[in-house]
């Protein structure tokens, strides 16, 4: 995938459709809190739910802010675990 | 490091950076304090609706002006937010909500806004996936809307900054020092002190403590309230929908595809405690299908808790307090993100010029709580 200047694009959010260019803005513009990040740009809060960009947001915001990736939060998680279906919730009511 | 500002706010939420914006664009120079991150508060967790639909002459006219903002918040702040005038869509299964909706449709109407009480036919035509088994009509107010909270922060937060203004998150105010009934200082946890005339209490949940802070008591109390978003599916324009029967509860699609939703607890539910509930998982999945079925198939992807900051009559309390300097935009009851905005550009007028542009007595510090906002 290419953007408009034609440079390679690398999706960090495939499920919100964020590249690692506009984390890295955002990290410049001074989100650095993996939450704010989250809420701004709304990685982790597609489908997957931050199951594949989690781990590549901390590791880009270890390198831009040179802190050891350990030091660095794991954006939240909000239940359910998995995204339920309306229907598994209405029981007899619906058979 | 300057140590001196015009003003301090208090609190990164939708009141706080508002306010501050407001304040910093009539040259004031601004701190902004907040304790963790933009909008970790209620702002962020609020389920982004914006009506105009109250039941007092303040809270609409105050949201009516928050509706204007919201439609020029582009040019405003260059940035887009994702507002859309979805509309709000209150309905009524019982004739005792009808004659609740006429009444606060008469006053509304008085103010101009473009509510009217239509025919279940009606709100079936505005909403075509809506069932309509014993609904007998409904309150519509097209010009109601929705935007992205974190993006209305983000907007107002980087104005503050172009306006010279200082944002510090990360930094709780642990003191506020009053000398002769005036305050003096804000220390914060970290041990610096920021020297002011005036300060903005605009800590929502945590505002009673703030307060504290300064001696004064404030009657707003947290309560807990919870939401959840489902995946993004086809946009069709549903507007929030809120179900008055007891219930009921409320939801919209987000322009996003995504709806958000909550309902109001049966039994008051005290606190800051943000956890989510399973029953709530599955008691809102079932409203939200009762109300429009095609959500069967639907998924929801998250759920959380956030805080309603309540005062007694369910309105704000927006005003100086006993303390010289000391102000307060505090006990927003759940309707701080619509309100935002107005309130921000009101309190920032009465902060510098002392007037303010709708009648006050309604949300005055040391009101009598009397009768309760209706449309809550």
């Amino acid at each position: 995938m290419q953007d408009k200047k034609g440079e390679e694009k690398i999706i960090v959010c495939r499920c919100e459709d964020v590249t690692s260019e506009e984390v890295e803005a955002a990290i410049d513009g001074g989100i650095t809190d993996p939450e704010e990040l989250k809420r701004f740009l709304h990685v982790g809060m597609g489908p997957c739910q931050g199951r594949t960009c989690g781990r590549l947001i901390s590791r880009i915001l270890s390198r831009k802010t040179a802190k050891p990736i350990s030091t660095i939060k794991s954006i939240s998680h909000r239940p359910p675990l998995v995204s339920v279906p309306i229907s598994e919730f209405l029981g007899e009511e619906d058979e | 490091m300057n140590k001196t500002f015009d003003v301090i706010v208090i609190g990164g939420g939708i009141t706080g950076t508002a306010t501050g914006y407001y304040l910093s664009k009539r040259g004031l120079d601004v701190l902004l304090l907040e304790k963790e991150f933009l909008t970790s508060g209620s702002t962020g967790r609020c389920i982004t609706g914006i009506r105009q639909q109250f039941s007092t002459p303040a809270t609409i006219q105050t949201a009516m002006e928050s509706v204007r903002l919201f439609r020029s918040m582009k040019e405003e702040l260059g940035l887009d937010v994702e507002w859309k005038n979805s509309g709000y869509l209150f309905l009524a299964h019982s004739g005792e909500t009808i004659e609740m909706f006429k009444k606060n449709i008469a006053v509304q109407n008085k103010f101009g806004l473009d509510v009217k009480l239509i025919s279940k036919e009606k709100c079936k035509k505005i909403v075509p996936l809506l069932e309509t088994e014993g609904l007998l009509g409904g309150a519509w107010c097209p010009s109601d809307g929705q935007a992205n909270p974190f993006l209305v922060v983000k907007g107002y937060t980087d104005g503050i900054r172009r306006n010279g203004g200082r944002i510090e998150t990360g930094t709780e105010v642990v003191k506020i020092t009053v000398e002769k009934g005036r305050v003096q200082s804000v220390t914060t946890a970290s041990g610096d002190t920021y020297i002011t005339s005036k300060i903005l209490n605009a800590a929502g949940p945590w505002a009673k403590d703030v307060g504290k802070m300064a001696g004064i008591d404030l009657p707003v109390e947290p309560e807990r309230h919870e939401a959840l978003i489902t995946e993004g599916v086809q946009y069709t324009g549903i507007p929030m929908l809120v179900d008055y029967r007891p219930d009921g509860g409320y939801f919209v699609q987000r322009v996003t595809g995504q709806f958000i939703g909550c309902f109001t607890p049966e039994k008051r539910d005290p606190g800051r405690r943000t956890k989510s509930t399973l029953e709530f998982l599955v008691e809102m999945s079932r409203r939200m299908y009762r109300l429009v079925p095609a959500l069967k198939n639907v998924a929801v992807l998250r759920q959380w808790a956030g805080s309603y900051s309540m005062t007694p009559d369910g309105s704000p309390i927006v005003d100086q307090t006993e303390v010289e300097g000391l102000y307060c935009s505090v006990g927003m009851s759940g309707h701080g993100f619509m309100l935002g905005p107005a309130l921000g550009k009101f309190m920032a007028q009465y902060m510098t010029e002392g007037t303010w542009p709708v009648p006050t007595e309604e949300l005055a510090y040391g009101r009598s709580f009397g009768e309760k906002e209706s449309m809550s």
